[in-house]
């Protein structure tokens, strides 16, 4: 029996039932023509799932080649409805994918899974990061005193793990012959685009401690110190310069004011 | 409505053009093959930065350009997304299409989207909710915008018009263009079984600023035949002579190819899109 629903009840209806398969959805303001209203709508939930599930997979190859499709595209359908789109651009789904790999049971057995996914969601906004122009020189760049702070290019960002998340990343979409033999030590990865391209390095703790305190607009002399404080033979000037020749400086600022947190990129 | 276009602005010709995908952009860039004119998804553009934009400063320069919106969400009962419609708004701004359009559906609800087109029951109320979404994208963007039909796989009872009648209504009532999808009128015919010449026929033939065509595939093992628009395969022959009667009556309109799902060699598309330029040439010759 038809009943008529205002266009609200009939669009909450519907998206409640994209997003649960036990949910009816308006099936009774459908008309069957041939066809179960039921059936009709279950076109709906699948394309809606598809178009979502799709969207995963296209941000999180390696997760997808590491647990295999049958897990990835279970895992999706869990996400979506734990954690629905709320965007009309699809790219801005799937930021907490790695959290919700967090609660699986199925991926206990891979502990470093959601560090790969954080990886490939940051790998994403590296490629989608706005464009800054960098600095060649930094002669006005005073290593000795703290009054100054660097910018960093937007799309660098920094990832510490507890896995070695780097070595893993590249295992799992260019598999070698040879079994992957990991030593138990974490990596810590900086990200950043080259020519269009997501770049990646492992970076050594001092070195990860300096740029993720300039990340966070620390001043020179703190950074030099935080780095210190894990490796005392670590040298400023030659982090600067690398990042320098990778372009990845855009900008030497007076430093403002200290924050009290210290650094940290998760 | 006028639109406030650039004077570096490059039409989009009544020829046939190709809807950009990921797959064929750096060969674009960097080989100009002939193409009338571009279409991208406004969506891809989002991001702030990065190597599409990059591609894109030189592709305008080479091409005229047609933004294409896939997540406005326009028949949503919920506000628009502000958001969304100002990004849409800054790309207006820097990249000057001569068309921007989006679909005649909704898409979302309580902060949820399902990022696919969602059919609209063809009702008074819903009517004039586009009418009203139309209107505020198109004071926001300060220009016409084009509305697209969508194909559907159900219809919802009841109803105040037939789809043709809604579609025409919107547009008549709003004062946009229309993006005629050819492909989703055959679509639709086949799964809601009606003539889609009586469609052609009722939609305002000055309001028709584009037609899009497209492969579909065939849901198989259903009591009824039912046809998916999935863009995944060539235009098929049934779309194409509704596209040869859609361009009798509209005359030349510029045509788009779109392929977004198996998305085959760039020249696949060039070759479909050179079967849409004998349909217009053959009008065009019969014209004379």
């Amino acid at each position: 029996m038809h009943t008529a629903l205002s266009l609200s009840e009939l669009q909450q209806q519907f998206m409640a039932a994209l997003y649960d398969a036990d949910v009816p959805g308006p099936a009774t303001s459908i008309a069957g023509n041939g066809l179960a209203p039921e059936a009709r709508l279950h076109i709906y939930r699948n394309s809606c799932n598809e178009i979502q599930t799709s969207a995963l997979r296209t941000t999180y190859p390696a997760v997808l080649a590491l647990v295999g499709e049958a897990f990835f595209d279970q895992s999706a359908r869990g996400y979506r409805r734990a954690h629905p789109s709320h965007s009309g651009n699809l790219q801005a789904f799937g930021e907490t994918f790695a959290e919700y790999l967090e609660t699986l049971t199925g991926c206990r057995s891979f502990p470093y899974l959601p560090d790969v996914a954080r990886l490939e969601w940051l790998r994403q906004q590296t490629v989608l990061a706005p464009d800054s122009q960098p600095i060649d020189l930094v002669e006005s760049l005073d290593t000795s005193g703290g009054s100054q702070r660097i910018v960093l290019h937007p799309s660098l960002h920094l990832l510490e793990s507890r896995y070695p998340v780097f070595t893993i990343w590249h295992y799992a979409l260019q598999p070698t012959s040879t079994r992957l033999v990991l030593d138990g030590g974490g990596e810590s990865v900086v990200l950043w685009r080259e020519d269009g391209e997501v770049a990646m390095a492992t970076l050594d703790p001092a070195s990860f401690a300096c740029i993720a305190a300039f990340a966070h607009d620390y001043s020179l002399d703190d950074a030099q110190a935080a780095a210190m404080a894990v490796d005392p033979d670590f040298a400023l000037v030659e982090c600067v310069e690398s990042l320098l020749q990778r372009r990845l400086i855009t900008g030497i600022k007076p430093f403002v004011a200290p924050r009290k947190e210290p650094p940290t990129c998760r | 409505m006028t639109n406030p276009i650039a004077t570096d602005v490059q039409p989009v010709p009544a020829a046939a053009g190709i809807g950009l995908r990921a797959p064929h952009v750096a060969r674009v860039r960097d080989e100009h093959p002939r193409i009338a004119w571009l279409e991208t998804h406004s969506e891809n553009l989002f991001a702030a930065g990065g190597p599409f934009h990059d591609a894109m400063d030189r592709i305008r320069a080479d091409y005229p350009l047609s933004l294409h919106g896939v997540g406005l969400s326009l028949g949503s009962v919920d506000r628009l997304d502000d958001a969304h419609l100002r990004r849409l708004r800054e790309l207006v701004n820097c990249y000057q299409p001569e068309l921007v359009s989006e679909h005649l559906c909704w898409g979302a609800i309580g902060s949820r989207h399902s990022n696919d087109l969602l059919p609209l029951p063809f009702t008074e109320e819903a009517l004039r909710l586009m009418v009203s979404r139309i209107g505020q994208v198109q004071e926001t963007l300060g220009r016409e915008m084009l509305v697209e039909n969508i194909s559907t796989y159900l219809r919802f009872e009841g109803g105040d018009y037939t789809e043709w009648d809604f579609v025409a209504e919107v547009v008549r009532r709003s004062g946009c263009g229309l993006l005629c999808d050819v492909n989703n009128i055959y679509v639709n015919s086949v799964n809601h079984g009606f003539d889609p010449r009586v469609y052609l026929d009722a939609l305002p033939r000055e309001a028709i600023k584009e037609i899009h065509l497209a492969g579909f595939t065939s849901k198989e093992n259903l009591p009824v035949p039912l046809l998916i628009d999935s863009h995944s395969r060539r235009v098929d022959t049934q779309v194409w002579n509704l596209y040869a009667d859609a361009i009798d009556l509209f005359g030349p309109v510029p045509t788009l190819i779109e392929w977004d799902q198996d998305i085959p060699a760039l020249e696949v598309l060039l070759d479909e899109a050179a079967h849409a330029e004998e349909v217009l040439d053959a009008h065009r010759a019969l014209a004379v």
